[in-house]
């Protein structure tokens, strides 16, 4: 009985060993302890010429990534839009982008952000933006969600 | 006063050689290394053979992390922290259970057999 014991015992050891092991690795991995660079802060916005504010933006937010060359941002953008009447904050980053085409796209398809900066890719290179469109929630300054790609309707219901 | 333009004129031609084989040598080091950052956009690509936003801009900060004098190695850190390990086609050595795993049920499988063969016997 005892003999028949012994390979499922170093299994089940191997596996916890495994387990914890997995459990313990470097939380720098983990999304939800990401930080807000600073560097957005310290960005000026576009229309306004200041800082963001982010008493103002309170305690929840959302960091979209947009450009004009980007066809799927334009998909998005209505839904931007609503949220921004139901009263949700939303900074816009323009990714890698023409100024004369960002301005124009943005007076052809509307303004839904609280702040827009510009970003030359530096920015994106701290959020770890792996491409356009690419959107962020943000809660007490710690990204909470992320998703690459358009937004849809699921995504945002909550807040809608 | 001939000899002294023939002697200056060396000189710039030996400082010009020298520094665009630095030039070279920092351009090859820099193509070096973004072939062990994995492209996240495209299967199985290096950002040196990608032409994506994304590798594109990578290779941008890179460069300009690089030319600040930031090594390689703080430079791979901070990719680590952001994008996580999967960036690197160089992973970290703390792996050691995987690797030995193989070792580890080879030795059970042994230990089996052995006994197996005793009993028989």
């Amino acid at each position: 009985m005892k003999k028949n014991l012994i390979i499922p015992l170093a299994g089940i050891i191997i596996l916890l060993i495994c387990s914890f092991y997995y459990i313990y690795q470097p939380s720098s991995q983990k999304l939800n302890s990401k930080q807000v660079p600073d560097i957005l802060f310290e960005t000026n916005d576009f229309y306004r010429s200041e800082n963001i504010n982010q008493e103002n933006l309170g305690d929840f937010y959302i960091i979209n990534f947009f450009a004009s060359w980007c066809k799927p941002c334009l998909a998005e953008h209505p839904l931007l839009m609503e949220l921004k009447s139901k009263g949700v904050k939303i900074v816009g980053v323009n990714f890698r982008d023409d100024e004369e085409n960002f301005v124009n796209w943005i007076k052809k398809n509307g303004n839904p952000f609280e702040y827009v900066i510009r970003d030359d890719g530096t920015i994106a290179y701290e959020m770890g933006l792996i491409g356009v469109p690419e959107t962020y929630f943000i809660k007490e300054s710690l990204t909470q969600k992320k998703i690459q790609g358009p937004l849809f309707y699921e995504d945002v219901e909550k807040y809608l | 006063m001939k000899m002294s333009k023939n002697i200056s004129k060396t000189l710039l031609i030996i400082l010009f050689l020298i520094f665009s084989s630095l030039t070279w040598s920092n351009e090859n080091n820099l193509s070096d290394y973004y072939k062990t950052i994995r492209c996240l956009v495209c299967d199985g690509q290096s950002i040196q053979e990608s032409d994506t936003e994304f590798a594109i801009n990578l290779k941008e900060q890179i460069k300009k992390k690089y030319e600040k004098g930031i090594s390689f190695k703080e430079i791979n850190d901070e990719l680590v922290l952001i994008y996580g390990e999967e960036i690197s086609f160089k992973p970290s050595k703390n792996h050691f259970l995987l690797w030995l795993s193989p070792i580890f049920i080879f030795l059970i499988i042994l230990i089996v057999v052995r006994k197996k063969y005793i009993q028989q016997k």
